[in-house]
């Protein structure tokens, strides 16, 4: 298990450590003369304000299920393909037919606009 | 078991429950989401110490990288709710749920182990069948899948349908009356007669 | 038997949602909907009963063994789901017509509905019961969101929606629990090693009672009844008669097979431990509550939502007698269930009859002298009431009768639960007979919003439809009963 698992193990570690070694050479070698307005957080140029009253819109929570939904039918997939050989022409004509009504329901999505952004 | 494997369970633990008590304790709805976030890979890691490994992609896959989002989404949908007041000594409810926390934990452990040496006898996985050795693993979960359950299998896309569908229905609804006017005044007239 | 020809009923109804959600899409009449969906439906409740009385597999093929039934049970639902969807949805084409309500995607998550709701009532195997619950009940939390500008409808909807998925979560742990236990998903094999003694038996009762607790919230039995006026009241009265009867129907079908199969042993389907004494003390609670909660109702819907809880309770008393006399017991559930979709069937659709667009029938002050003026719309209100109180003539006299019938002949120490269940319905009486004394003997106070009866082919086709099965049921309860006995032997 350890051998399988070592590569991603050392990815992460490698990926921690430059980040901090980046936040903290920024630290260190970084100029310091702060203002308010510097040390307000950064949002695409415009001031933070009270996000209370922001409403989103619904598209977002469509986008979200429909997100969701193929996220799913990702994973059977991604278990179909590890044994792609092995199951064969079977296992094929499941995927077909799963796809297939996926398929169907990709089109009905969009024909509904849920991918249009409107407001 | 090996001293690695015990040291990355211990690692994973930890930080499992850890983060698991920054996400009920913590009072900013967006960290406590991001330290569930740190729970569930902390879990996957458990479910790779369990030889779960399809268990611990699909908590990445998923719960990572779907069921988070969505929170984050929904959080910042309804957006900062202001902070009740806190009480000088901890309210019934906070005592309460102590209580209930304490209570399912040692439920839990005695369960755990009172009835480890029983819950072995239970293992029905015979070691012969090729897919038992393996138990848990992408392959062994895929044909299980895909050999076996067929009909689950196809009856999910329909759910999955039925998801899609829906959420079109609710969401694309109040566009719908937006669009023709004449549907308004029609909701309205339903409302009013009662 | 080929297992395409073995589930046809269901291919039938899942490609058939397919294509009208393709129709819904790309076309723009919307309102041929209506015939296209209650067309395919029937045609998949008559290849049911065509694969039934052409002689079923002596065995289900083997690529669907554990997972769903090719028995006479399941063709029976199927029969009765497919056939109560299909009046369902020629009663939206009048409703969305005349409500200028009429979206295409109304059609497609009623036939998905059915369709997950086919699969939860032929599901032999948690895993397929856990997945048609879940298509059945998403979809019917949309349905009930349908009308989305209405703040009633979304109230209705999400308390559903929030209960309805803790329930489903608490019926997913029992059935974790039941594998934990037994080491089997298929009901068969989980019954047998609960027989054979093999069982973690502390565990496995524990995980009946979390599934008995889920199935009660679909059935809306009472201390799980709390959604059900307010999504009844909130969804339009199309979606509120599919969930009174095909939901209810599919939920007290799994209710049966997982008891029966699963909990059949004698320990755990005993009078004095298992299920037989908590479902009768469920069933008892929900008749009184039922029926004494619907008595102060003054909103039609809401007093139809609390007699579908009181009549969830009277099924019930027949579910506990089957602990017993197993097929009579089944049989008249069987019977019972397909009563009701007929008789609340007609009772929702003369609702819908007695209403324009703002001029709905929504209390009973609304439905005062409608009966004089519009006497054609009052009739099949008057069989509907007349059916659901339990009176002679109709489908509901004998569906109350052979399930207390049932419960007399299980045991003697079931005859309090039938004498309960006589006076409940003496309550019910009360209720029913009201909308009909507002029909014809009150006259409208001055001002006061009056229903006007619409006219729409579609309600009049399901409303005489409906009305038809009622009598006849009510007239030659044998062949029906026949029928349902047949279905009950093929349950294990």
């Amino acid at each position: 298990m350890v051998a399988t698992y070592l590569p991603l193990l050392i990815m992460i570690l490698v990926a921690v450590a430059l980040a901090l070694t980046l936040f903290l050479l920024a630290v260190v070698l970084g100029n310091k003369n702060m203002t308010p307005e510097k040390a307000m957080p950064y949002e695409s140029g415009q001031s933070t304000g009270d996000a209370r009253h922001i409403r989103l819109s619904l598209t977002f929570f469509l986008t979200a299920i429909v997100f969701t939904v193929f996220d799913i039918e990702a994973v059977f997939l991604f278990a179909w393909a590890a044994m792609f050989r092995e199951l064969g022409w079977f296992g094929l004509m499941e995927m077909v037919a799963f796809m297939l009504i996926l398929g169907v329901t990709l089109v009905y999505a969009f024909r509904k606009g849920a991918f249009e952004w409107e407001k | 078991m090996s001293i690695a494997a015990i040291s990355f369970f211990f690692v994973c633990g930890a930080v499992a429950i850890a983060s698991a008590l920054i996400t009920v304790t913590q009072n900013n709805p967006i960290r406590a989401a991001f330290s569930l976030l740190a729970h569930i890979i902390a879990l996957a890691g458990l479910f790779i110490g369990l030889q779960g490994h399809f268990l611990a992609v699909i908590q990445l896959i998923i719960y990572a990288g779907v069921v988070v989002v969505l929170f984050i989404f929904t959080i910042m949908y309804i957006g900062p709710v202001p902070k009740p007041e806190s009480a000088g000594r901890p309210s019934f409810a906070k005592l309460f749920s102590i209580a209930g926390m304490v209570v399912v934990t040692g439920a839990v452990t005695y369960a755990a182990l009172g009835y480890s040496p029983a819950l072995k006898g239970l293992n029905t996985c015979p070691e012969a069948v090729a897919e038992c050795g393996q138990f848990g693993g992408v392959e062994a979960f895929s044909a299980a899948l895909f050999r076996g359950g067929v009909v689950p299998f196809e009856l999910i896309s329909i759910l999955l349908t039925v998801a899609v569908v829906g959420a079109i229905m609710v969401a694309r609804g109040r566009l719908i009356y937006r669009e023709k006017p004449r549907r308004k005044k029609q909701e309205l007239s339903i409302e009013n007669n009662r | 038997m080929s297992p395409w020809l073995a589930l046809s009923p269901l291919l039938v109804v899942g490609i058939g949602s397919l294509t009208v959600m393709m129709v819904d899409a790309f076309s723009n009449k919307k309102d041929d909907l209506s015939i296209l969906s209650s067309a395919i439906l029937i045609a998949a409740a008559a290849i049911a009963g065509s694969l039934w009385f052409g002689g079923l597999p002596p065995q289900t093929p083997e690529i669907l063994a554990p997972y769903l039934a090719v028995d006479a049970m399941s063709q029976f639902f199927n029969i009765t789901i497919c056939g109560g969807a299909a009046l369902c949805a020629m009663l939206a084409g009048g409703y969305l017509r005349e409500h200028d309500l009429e979206r295409g995607d109304f059609y497609s998550m009623l036939m998905l509905c059915a369709f997950g709701a086919m699969v939860l009532s032929s599901a032999t195997d948690l895993v397929s019961v856990f997945i048609g619950l879940e298509t059945m009940s998403l979809g019917v939390y949309c349905l009930v969101a349908f009308r989305r500008g209405s703040a009633r409808a979304i109230e209705g909807a999400i308390k559903y929606f929030l209960l309805g998925s803790f329930a489903a979560a608490i019926l997913l742990f029992g059935s974790a629990l039941l594998y934990g236990a037994t080491g089997h998903t298929d009901l068969l094999g989980i019954g047998q090693t609960i027989r054979n003694g093999n069982a973690e038996l502390g565990l496995a009762l524990v995980a009946m009672s979390m599934l008995v607790v889920g199935l009660a919230f679909k059935v809306s039995a009472v201390p799980f009844h709390m959604w059900t006026p307010d999504a009844y009241e909130g969804a339009i009265t199309p979606a509120t008669a599919f969930m009174s009867v095909v939901v209810k129907a599919a939920a007290f079908a799994v209710m049966l097979r997982v008891l029966i199969t699963c909990f059949g042993d004698p320990l755990s389907a005993g009078a004095a431990s298992g299920w037989p004494p908590i479902i009768a003390v469920v069933a008892v609670v929900t008749m009184i509550y039922g029926n004494i909660a619907a008595i102060y109702q003054s909103n039609i819907k809401r007093m139809l939502a609390y007699s579908s809880i009181a009549h969830a309770g009277y099924i019930l008393i027949g579910v506990v007698a089957a602990f017993r006399v197993q097929n009579t017991a089944v049989s008249a559930v069987l019977y019972y269930l397909m009563a009701y979709t007929v008789s609340n069937v007609l009772a929702f659709g003369s609702l819908i009859v007695m209403g324009t667009r703002g001029k709905e029938a929504v209390t009973f002050d609304d439905l005062a002298g409608a009966g004089k003026r519009h006497p054609m719309a009052a009739l099949p209100f008057i069989i509907g009431m007349l059916s659901l109180m339990g009176f002679p003539p109709t489908a509901g006299f004998f569906g109350k009768y052979y399930v207390f019938n049932a419960a007399l002949q299980a045991d003697s120490g079931m005859h309090w639960l039938v004498i309960i269940a006589v006076i409940a319905s003496a309550i019910g009486a009360f209720y029913y007979l009201r909308v009909i004394v507002y029909l014809f003997m009150k006259d409208p106070e001055t001002g006061a919003p009056q229903a006007v009866a619409m006219k729409s082919g579609y309600v009049v086709t399901a409303l005489v439809l409906s009305a038809y099965f009622v009598l006849e049921m009510g007239i030659t309860p044998s062949n029906y009963l026949k029928m349902a006995l047949a279905a009950a032997a093929g349950l294990v």
